[in-house]
């Protein structure tokens, strides 16, 4: 199987107040085309740093990464990329409508195709009575929403989301987890970073684990978590054993 | 050039949603009105007056309203976090900046349009009659000067935050327009220490003077020469390419604030 993600030795430093910052210490990681990968670790451990990387948002300071076949020192096919940032704003003087219009004119849709598409996708994330409405009167779940909408208008190959559902409530999460299965039910491959465990373990086939800007697990999760056990202990020994390493 | 116009389209929407337009527009409209009720010492051509008075607001208005707009475009871009999925997007840096710009300046200039017809229309009222031609020439020079406010704003916010770029643009502006054409004159008339430094920068940087035709239009000289017109658009365009290009320069690898906080 074709990966849709692989890094190999991918470093990152910055440059903080004269000192020098290592943030990510060598990641090698692959994600497999039609696979749904979470990406776990604790804040700060680098997973943001790692997916603006291969967006193209930072250049890495040692190793390579590509995305969908393309090194990303190059032009990547964003064309065939979705991505939702962590804790998503928008523009508050649009409505939804007009926002998934405009990331969709981006992508070269235009007329009965785009309203088509847009029609679709405020079905899809739930928001028919909200797409008339102004950004600016959203709640934070329903900017999730429209967020997750307007990284799917060009229905991607492969979708990056940052932290999905950061700060939801269970309501939320759940309409959150449901688009990530029905993504997941299209073979769209999908790339997520997360603080919930749980939510990991139901969506995803494969994880990955990072702690102090190193994976220190990745794999299938029933291979890396045995039957019967759960993968908080699992995540949390991980990232502890790096540590007092 | 589609997605620049998507861009743009963005820039309008929020000019028209957040009604920075209309409170400028009853701001002018305001004091239009009180220089309509005026009677000056009863004076038959007061409607010279008001044409002055109505072209420097729209002046001040218009550069107020473009200069904001201009630099708070990729500032609160960044803020927002908006700049991550639009950039996610197949669209470079360079798309993003001329669509920002194209958005900001066309605003400007249809704001201008307003204040004019505004302006025209008072004069109109206290009598005077217009000269359509000169009022024409005048409009293009001033909107093709708002260009090159735009990308000056819009270059400064690329490194700087909104409210620093918009300041220092008003500042520029002014030495652009009021010290520059003045450097020839210092240097007849003071010893200057360093003249071969005022020269540089007398030929080196923009003349906002060669846009300004309000005393052509006020005093009814007629209409400038088209080549003279027409000479001043391309060095406008030019400016505005010149310093859009500097826009993307500075633009193309900045790191955005959140990776600097890690």
């Amino acid at each position: 199987m074709a990966a849709a993600i692989e890094t190999i030795g991918l470093t990152m430093t910055y440059r903080h107040r004269g000192q020098f910052v290592e943030v990510l210490k060598g990641i090698d990681l692959r994600v497999e085309e039609g696979t749904a990968c979470a990406f776990l670790g604790p804040n700060g451990s680098g997973k943001t740093t790692v997916m603006h990387i291969l967006l193209g948002f930072l250049k890495q300071t040692g190793g390579e990464a590509w995305v969908l076949g393309t090194n990303v020192k190059q032009a990547i096919e964003r064309q065939r990329i979705g991505y939702l940032p962590e804790r998503p704003q928008s523009y508050p003087f649009l409505t939804g409508n007009e926002l998934l219009d405009m990331a969709g004119r981006i992508f070269g849709l235009r007329g009965r195709k785009l309203k088509e598409r847009r029609q679709d996708l405020v079905e899809m994330v739930g928001l028919n009575d909200a797409a008339r409405r102004r950004i600016g009167t959203y709640s934070r779940g329903m900017l999730q929403r429209i967020g997750m909408a307007q990284a799917l208008i060009n229905d991607p190959d492969l979708v990056i989301l940052d932290e999905p559902t950061g700060g939801l409530d269970p309501v939320a999460r759940l309409d959150v987890r449901c688009i990530i299965e029905t993504l997941r039910g299209l073979k769209k491959t999908i790339f997520f970073s997360s603080h919930e465990l749980s939510e990991a373990e139901l969506v995803c086939d494969h994880l990955v684990i990072l702690a102090n800007g190193r994976v220190v697990a990745q794999g299938a999760a029933e291979e890396l978590v045995g039957d019967g056990e759960r993968l908080e202990p699992y995540f949390l020994k991980a990232i502890g054993a790096r540590r007092a390493a | 050039m589609t997605k620049q116009i998507t861009i743009a389209s963005v820039v309008w929407l929020e000019l028209w949603r957040r009604k920075d337009l209309y409170v400028v527009m009853i701001l002018m409209i305001s004091l239009l009105g009180y220089l309509l009720s005026l009677n000056i010492f009863g004076m038959s051509s007061s409607h010279r007056y008001i044409m002055e008075m109505g072209l420097l607001l729209s002046w001040l208005m218009s550069w107020v309203l473009t200069v904001n707009l201009s630099s708070r475009q990729l500032p609160e871009e960044e803020q927002r976090g908006t700049i991550y999925p639009l950039l996610a997007k197949p669209i470079t840096r360079g798309e993003l900046i001329v669509g920002k710009w194209l958005g900001c300046w066309v605003a400007g200039s249809t704001a201008t349009l307003l204040f004019y017809l505004l302006t025209s229309a008072v004069v109109m009222m206290r009598g005077g009659t217009l000269h359509l031609i000169t009022l024409g020439q005048g409009l293009l020079l001033h909107c093709s000067l708002l260009g090159i406010a735009a990308a000056l704003a819009m270059t400064l916010s690329t490194r700087l935050n909104q409210d620093a770029a918009a300041t220092l643009t008003y500042i520029l502006s002014v030495v652009f327009f009021v010290f520059i054409p003045d450097i020839p004159e210092i240097l007849v008339r003071e010893n200057t220490a360093s003249p071969g430094l005022l020269s540089a920068a007398y030929y080196a940087l923009p003349h906002f003077e060669v846009f300004d035709m309000r005393r052509r239009v006020v005093h009814e000289w007629g209409p400038a020469p088209a080549g003279a017109v027409g000479l001043s658009i391309v060095y406008a365009l030019a400016w505005s390419l010149l310093l859009l290009k500097f826009s993307w320069l500075a633009y193309q690898n900045k790191t955005f604030r959140r990776e600097l906080t890690v």
